[in-house]
């Protein structure tokens, strides 16, 4: 299993290193001239010549991607055009924001997607397995961004018993950066009120950008209860009496789960696509969000940044699935050789 | 069914977690003395880098200019006392300072301060700066400080209400490295996230793309003034960084947005905001909707062909729908200016038979021909204009591709005359208060192509009467020079302009103010010209 692990990350790096070539090129390709929009549209053709001459952009694209590669691996990511900061000042400002949005739709689509998902399969065909038939094909079939903008009309403008925007209120300050993660970093330093202001805001939009996973996850669930219902081994336990909870739990659940897992590292970088368009309504200030913001303004150096942040991310999560995969079915374990 | 009775309680667990979680938001504004007002994903507040309405809305905030600007159209003393041309040279600028100015940090404007912060606007050659052309300044001693030009500039005095003096001493403690020699970086990566001014708010935090925090300066150099009774100076401001409407508005309703400040709504949504019993629309700035045309793309390119585009247009159409927001009749720029003078079409409206008349004089068959007309992507206001001439222009037979590319490609495309389109629409306000910002940015040869000249017409002579009016020292003479121009580039028929419309701002009704409303970009969100009525807001 090391050797695999080792041979994935190597592909990882591989991918990664086209990834960054064809993204080079693509937003170099994307119409609109970075020097013009940075020096704003009363600059006079002798600064545009200037910064294009001082940005490289006035050479070919090869040795533009020299200039690029040889900053990065020393480190340096580049300037956004956008927000005039370093790329990686605006890595870990809005970052953390994406993955606290993420993990908390990751947690409550796995929760609540799997709990449904295994009850519908259990008790198919009852009530409850029609209602979650009809909910899971609006999840699916339902944008994000849609689901986002119900639910901002109905609990934010209609019931107003959720915040609209943001990720605190805002009257209170951020707390002090550990993780980020606005809600871990102020349990961290005991500030429990912007601890609770912080869990409310996440709540509106990580359950919209959850809707769809938990849909898809559940589904994929039931199938796999269904189908793990009929094998002969949970029919001897019903027929020797072993209690339902024993057998959903200790027998049925850990094989039902390995498709639901396999699915869930595409669901979670599903999660980050959904997430372009959640934070735009939310005003979640996330990478998401920031990348949108550079696509429109062609911020070179911030797209490159963004994009190959979204393949790490892919590729670290394939990676995981393999392992949680590994783990929850012995064939595929030993197949690879053991852990 | 022991499962089904834990789920029940896995519901019921929800539900009041839930509730806890959800209860009811209030608005915060009267409670913290805290206005909320909507900005760009991304504010530059660095007055060297500022080059968006935006980014002076927020500069007038923390810095002061030099002068400012006055709702008549004028400039008044502000950080300078007073200015003069030295010896009646218009390349050579005497300004006195203003005594007893205190920068957020305490300590005192001077000389120095203007002397580094001009040559620190200049240097860095980005944002307005090329507005003020090139400028040398010279501390003579405290209070007392030269600008040397490299042409005569009549209008120099109104341009540097675009110019924020900085605090020299805190800039230089916080340079990095960077492309400026001794000056390193000339603080810029510093000024992103931290101010130097003397302006009535100081910048308490920016979270670049999320929100901006501004306190109160209670060492403002004006002085906070009593109004009415319950009308106290706004505590704390807080620039939100969101711009989709759906969520501005749901805020505005809620309570939770107290000004919105971009003015980026649609038709319908102004109507609502009018109907609205606790919302306020305020009128700021006038912008002109200008179309410009290619002079030097086939079958814009011929003058005849203009003109019938001219005369084609409905201009009453759509101008009837946004009169109720003070829409109304425009020309080369706006009509409060002075110096304005009306041009052709008059009156205001469609005229086929004109137009008919100057297609059979241009060399170009309308059923040969297409016009290519582009808009910003995403601007209702600029594609109804676009709808309107398309269905005008078939009545004469002509055919128009309309194409919404987005802002990037479409300031791209302008900065080429061979990749500009035939037409191509904006919305220009002014920068500085003088028609000078019109036209000497829009029509003298030397500004050609790009957003702002889109037209990409030279004429020598035209630059030439441009040039003399910024060597016109005298006001009424440079206006009747303005007038000639007027008629000139209007005879070229280089653009059409379906309307004027001001800017437009929401708040909410306890918001008292503006005070004071600019015919300029920035001073009328000077929040220092705002108050808050506690009372009301409750």
């Amino acid at each position: 299993m090391g050797k695999h692990i080792i041979l994935r990350i190597l592909q990882a790096i591989v991918v990664l290193f086209g990834l960054s070539i064809l993204i080079f090129f693509i937003a170099r390709i994307i119409p609109g001239d970075p020097a013009r929009l940075i020096l704003g549209p009363l600059a006079t053709n002798e600064q545009i010549k200037e910064l294009t001459e001082e940005m490289h952009l006035d050479k070919p694209f090869v040795v533009q991607y020299y200039y690029w590669l040889t900053s990065l691996l020393q480190g340096d990511l580049g300037k956004s055009l956008y927000t005039r900061r370093s790329i990686t000042t605006d890595l870990k400002m809005f970052v953390p924001a994406t993955l606290e949005l993420m993990f908390f739709s990751f947690v409550i689509s796995l929760i609540i997607g799997q709990v449904m998902g295994v009850f519908a399969g259990y008790f198919r065909d009852s009530w409850f397995d029609n209602l979650f038939r009809v909910f899971s094909y609006i999840g699916i079939a339902t944008p994000a961004f849609a689901i986002a903008i119900f639910a901002l009309i109905i609990f934010s403008y209609t019931l107003n018993i959720a915040p609209a925007i943001g990720r605190i209120g805002l009257w209170l300050d951020s707390p002090p950066q550990i993780t980020g993660l606005f809600v871990i970093d102020s349990i961290l330093t005991g500030q429990w009120r912007t601890a609770f202001e912080a869990f409310k805001h996440i709540l509106l939009p990580a359950i919209s950008l959850a809707i769809a996973n938990i849909a898809q996850e559940g589904r994929i669930t039931r199938s796999s209860i269904i189908d793990n219902l009929q094998k002969d081994y949970i029919i001897a336990h019903k027929v020797h009496g072993i209690p339902t909870r024993i057998i959903i739990f200790k027998y049925l659940l850990k094989p039902s789960l390995v498709p639901t897992v396999s699915i869930m590292g595409l669901d979670f970088a599903c999660l980050l696509a959904n997430a372009f368009l959640v934070e735009t309504v939310f005003m979640w200030p996330g990478i998401s969000r920031y990348g949108v913001t550079a696509m429109l303004n062609k911020d070179l150096n911030a797209i490159i940044a963004v994009v190959l942040f979204i393949g790490i991310l892919y590729s670290l999560m394939n990676l995981i699935v393999d392992i949680v995969v590994s783990y929850l079915d012995p064939r595929i374990r030993l197949q690879r050789g053991g852990i | 069914m022991k499962f089904l009775k834990n789920l029940n309680m896995a519901v019921i667990l929800l539900a009041v977690i839930t509730t806890i979680c959800f209860s009811p938001c209030f608005s915060m504004a009267t409670e913290q003395n805290l206005v909320v007002i909507s900005a760009m994903p991304v504010i530059l507040p660095d007055p060297a880098l500022a080059m968006d309405w935006y980014d002076l809305q927020v500069l007038y905030n923390l810095y002061s200019p030099l002068v400012y600007p006055t709702p008549e159209g004028t400039i008044r003393p502000h950080l300078a006392e007073s200015w003069e041309p030295v010896d009646g040279k218009l390349d050579h600028w005497r300004f006195k300072l203003r005594e007893g100015v205190k920068f957020h940090d305490g300590s005192e404007l001077t000389s120095e301060d203007v002397e580094f912060s001009m040559n620190r606007f200049i240097e860095m050659k980005q944002g307005f700066s090329s507005i003020l052309g090139k400028v040398t300044a010279n501390a003579i001693d405290d209070y007392m400080i030269d600008f040397t030009l490299d042409k005569p500039n009549a209008i120099f005095p109104e341009t540097l209400t675009l110019f924020f003096p900085l605090n020299k001493d805190l800039v230089l403690e916080n340079i990095e490295d960077g492309k400026y020699g001794e000056f390193g970086d000339y603080g810029e990566n510093w000024l992103l996230t931290h101010d130097a001014g003397s302006g009535p708010y100081v910048m308490a935090r920016h979270e670049m793309g999320e929100s901006m925090d501004a306190i109160r300066f209670t060492e403002y150099f004006l002085g906070w003034e009593d109004w009415e009774a319950n009308e106290e100076p706004i505590e704390r401001l807080k620039f939100i960084m969101e711009t989709e409407t759906s969520t501005l508005m749901m805020m505005l309703k809620n309570r939770q947005l107290h000004l919105e400040a971009d003015g980026g709504f649609s038709r319908q949504v102004f109507k609502e905001i009018m109907e609205s019993e606790t919302l306020n629309l305020n009128q700021a700035f006038p912008q002109v909707i200008t179309v410009w045309m290619n002079t030097k793309l086939p079958p814009t390119d011929d003058v005849h062909f203009r003109k019938a585009i001219l005369y084609a247009y409905d201009y009453e159409a759509i101008l009837g729908e946004y009169e109720p927001f003070g829409a109304r009749e425009t020309g080369i720029y706006p009509s409060t200016l002075p110096g304005y003078i009306k041009i052709p079409p008059q009156p205001r409206k469609q005229n086929l038979e004109k137009a008919k008349e100057e297609l059979s004089l241009s060399k170009y068959n309308p059923a040969d021909v297409k016009v290519v007309f582009h808009y910003c992507g995403g601007l209702e206001f600029e594609q109804e204009i676009c709808l309107q001439l398309q269905a005008d222009l078939s009545k004469l037979g002509i055919n128009v591709e309309i194409v919404g590319p987005p802002w990037a490609q479409y300031e791209a495309e302008c900065g080429n005359a061979e990749t500009t389109p035939n037409l191509t629409i904006f919305r220009f306000p002014l920068n500085y208060i003088s028609a000078d910002s019109f036209i000497y940015f829009m029509y003298h040869p030397d500004n050609v192509g790009g957003i702002y000249a889109a037209h990409w017409y030279e004429d020598e002579d035209l630059g030439n009467l441009i040039g003399q009016t910024r060597e016109t020292f005298d006001f009424e003479e440079r206006h009747e020079l303005y007038q000639q121009i007027q008629e000139k580039i209007a005879a070229q028929v280089l653009a059409f302009y379906p309307y004027e419309i001001p800017a437009l701002f929401t708040s909410q009704s306890y918001l008292i103010g503006p005070k004071e409303t600019f015919p300029v970009v920035g001073p009328t969100i000077n929040m220092h010209n705002w108050r808050i009525n506690l009372k009301t807001g409750k």
